[in-house]
């Protein structure tokens, strides 16, 4: 029943690749879902993008953000997690948009906008990607970006270290000003950024599906943390979700609530790590 | 006749208040061998016992009492069994009070016999002297997907191995129980009972597939083709909200999310667990049936002040009269008549709520009093960091969408006759998922019956 971890590497001094055994999960992903993990029988549940599937293993990429993560990555390759669960959520339907532009700032989005512009691609769509960064220090090695799976590659970090200077939504503004044609945006990452960008390509009336993040536990409908509003309607992110229409979701609740625990988790990373320091 | 008619129960001895606040310990202690068998001598043995007829399962009660009373507590295990898959659950969570002792003949005169404290003393007793029920199984070669493991698909699992069927189980959580694992308090319903019931059910050898939500993680069409018959016990999992405005705000939370927090994942011992919980000083539950009562008792424990808010009165509470007693016991506050109108926030975060007084009407379909709200009667509670809505459970939508061949009403329902048969001849259906949130008992008993049904089923096809 556990899971094995097949690979575990650097991508920065920060994120990581790791691959986990999860036949079942790796047999029937689609791009868009996700993936619930628990390490142990104390752990916590949680979600996680999938960057994609290598035999019967699934590839993710993890930041070390809280306990969970910095334990996730402490494994070795040959260790085992007890439990992942999935494939969760609403897969993207991949449709020919014409030119579709995805736009990530964070680890998860770098993960699942591999599959996304992939499958894209692979439906006859123009893909460019756009991949940012903080600045060369975080910036992945060239294996680990998207190059191959689209048409136009464009790497960003905020300080100009490497590749273009700016962000996504400059970008992305720059091109609209300009008369560029975009039939369709997929965008995940930081929440503040993609409200940014709901905002600017609503002006232009460009559809604009983001990656939606709430707290979940259980991830298949039944406690309502991840509740986002769409329209002015309850949705669950876990189960509806987790892309929707940017132009419809109400950015700041899920902002606001997506906080809730943040002492804690800082309680619970500073336990582990004073643990393993022994 | 002639039986001497002792009016008054033998008391049950409850853990203390203030112990009780600090952890998740269960309330009552129990009833010993010599509280049992007094208790079970104040039974009249009915020659027309009417207990049996308020028991959802029709527990041959006086039977089992009577076999306590002769300091036989194995037979008294066996006569309760036999109807009753999991006494040791029944007795604790049953609302007694409107089911088999709201029937006792003794009520009339003094307290009736207190049936659910003496069935969980059976029970308590044979699992802790290893009395199981050991039957010998004549292997058939048909399969049987139970969908869901909490109590319908329990019991549902339970009878159609002993009738040798090859029975899988799968359950959507990491952990197997449905509500009795994320849902129903420890200190309600202590774990180990719980675990000891899945033990049972695999030494029985019936398959548990954990982590496996049918529909989404394998298609219905799948489990239907693999197997000969699917019993669905996917219970009413999915939370209610009020769709007042305010809900999107911090510190709002459904009962489930608060209690699979605490129970599934026991936040309570966070940081040992991982899973976190974050505490109001000032927590207000909206609703007072048994969900409610435990996220109030919960939210207690973890050092909360607690209001309920209720648009009814007490006396319309859905919860059993165990719960809210211990509920009031634990020092929370009830606030009849009254319904929330909006939250309201201060930074993001709850610190009010606004309500409306209500008063009762006329009997609704419930038959209960209609609340009619009072116009102009709004004021706001202050001070409030925390609601918790406790509004009752729907059928899960995201099994129902992916399984469009299954008759169900508009609220998602699951449709199925007397026998626990759905539209479909290989389907079967039992639990919160056909009622949309009942109790435990009458899970069990329908699993029983698909049960029967599914066997009916099995052998003439």
């Amino acid at each position: 029943m556990a899971h094995e971890i097949v690979r575990n590497e650097p991508l920065n001094y920060q994120d990581y690749l790791v691959a986990i055994r999860a036949p079942e999960v790796a047999a029937k992903i689609k791009p868009g879902q996700f993936v619930v993990m628990m390490l142990h029988d104390k752990g916590e549940r949680i979600p996680m993008s999938v960057r994609t599937t290598e035999g019967d293993a699934i590839v993710m990429y993890i930041r070390k953000v809280g306990k969970t993560t910095h334990q996730l990555i402490d494994t070795p390759v040959g260790g085992t997690i007890k439990h992942v669960i999935g494939p969760q959520g609403q897969p993207l339907k991949i449709e020919k948009h014409g030119t579709v532009v995805i736009a990530t700032d964070s680890v998860c989005g770098h993960a699942w906008s591999y599959s996304v512009a992939k499958a894209l691609r692979e439906a006859g769509n123009y893909v460019i990607d756009i991949q940012c960064f903080a600045d060369e220090k975080e910036v992945y090695p060239e294996w680990a970006l998207n190059k191959n799976v689209c048409d136009e590659h464009h790497v960003m970090t905020k300080d100009g270290s490497v590749g273009e200077k700016g962000h996504y939504t400059t970008l992305i503004k720059q091109w609209l000003a300009e008369g560029r044609q975009i039939d369709f945006i997929y965008a995940g990452g930081e929440l503040i950024k993609l409200k940014h960008l709901a905002r600017i390509t609503r002006k232009y009336n460009i559809p604009t599906w983001v990656e939606a993040h709430q707290l979940m536990i259980d991830a298949s409908g039944m406690c309502g943390a991840c509740r986002v509003f769409v329209g002015g309607e309850m949705k669950l992110t876990c189960i509806d979700g987790p892309f929707f229409d940017a132009h419809k979701l109400d950015f700041d609740s899920m902002i606001n609530r997506y906080s809730t625990y943040a002492a804690e988790e800082k309680i619970a990373l500073e336990r582990y790590l004073a643990q393993k320091r022994g | 006749m002639g039986k001497k008619i002792i009016k008054k129960r033998v008391p049950v001895r409850e853990r203390p208040v203030e112990e009780r606040l600090k952890g998740f310990m269960e309330v009552p202690y129990g009833y010993n061998e010599d509280e049992a068998i007094a208790e079970a001598k104040r039974c009249l043995q009915c020659p027309k016992p009417t207990c049996i007829e308020g028991c959802p399962v029709n527990i041959d009660i006086p039977g089992f009492i009577k076999a306590i009373a002769e300091r036989d507590f194995e037979r008294a295990f066996y006569i309760l069994k036999k109807d009753d898959p999991m006494p040791a659950a029944t007795g604790r969570v049953c609302p007694q009070e409107t089911q088999c002792e709201v029937k006792c003949v003794l009520g009339k005169v003094g307290d009736p016999i207190n049936i659910g404290k003496l069935e969980a003393f059976v029970a308590d007793w044979a699992r802790k002297n290893n009395i199981k029920d050991k039957p010998e199984i004549h292997e058939r070669p048909q399969k049987v997907a139970v969908i869901g493991s909490g109590p319908a698909g329990i019991a549902c699992a339970v009878d159609l191995r002993k009738m040798g069927y090859q029975v899988t189980m799968f359950e959507a959580l990491h952990k197997a129980g449905g509500v009795m694992q994320y849902g129903i308090p420890e200190f309600r319903l202590p774990r180990d009972i719980v675990d000891y019931e899945l033990k049972y059910l695999e030494e029985l050898g019936v398959e548990i597939k954990l982590n496996t939500f049918v529909g989404l993680h394998i298609p219905c069409e799948e489990v239907r083709e693999k197997y000969d018959a699917m019993f669905i016990g996917t219970g009413a999992g999915a939370p209610r909200f009020l769709g007042i405005p305010g809900e999107e705000l911090k510190g709002v939370y459904s009962a489930n999310e608060f209690l699979i927090r605490v129970n599934l994942m026991k936040s309570y011992l966070f940081p040992e667990y991982d899973t976190p919980i974050k505490v109001g000083k000032h927590v207000a539950v909206i609703g007072a049936g048994n969900v409610a009562m435990d996220a109030t008792r919960s939210a207690r424990r973890l050092g909360a002040k607690v209001t309920i808010i209720y648009r009814r009165t007490k006396k319309e509470s859905p919860a059993r009269i165990e719960e809210l007693h211990h509920a009031l016991e634990e020092g929370v506050e009830f606030m009849e008549l009254v319904n929330p109108v909006r939250i309201l926030e201060k930074l993001n975060q709850v610190r009010g709520i606004e309500l409306i007084r209500m008063r009762l009407g006329e009997p609704d379909s419930s038959g209960r009093p209609r609340p009619i709200p009072i116009e102009g009667s709004n004021f706001v509670l202050e001070d409030i960091d925390m609601v918790i809505e406790a509004l009752g459970t729907r059928p899960n939508r995201m099994f129902l969408d992916r399984a469009p061949f299954i008759a169900r009403d508009k609220w998602g329902i699951i449709q199925v006759d007397e026998h626990m048969r759905t539209n479909q001849p290989d389907i079967f259906a039992g639990g919160d998922a056909v009622s949309g949130g009942a109790t435990v008992i009458r899970a069990l008993g329908e699993g029983r019956i698909a049960a029967r049904s599914i066997h009916e089923y099995l052998t003439k096809k």
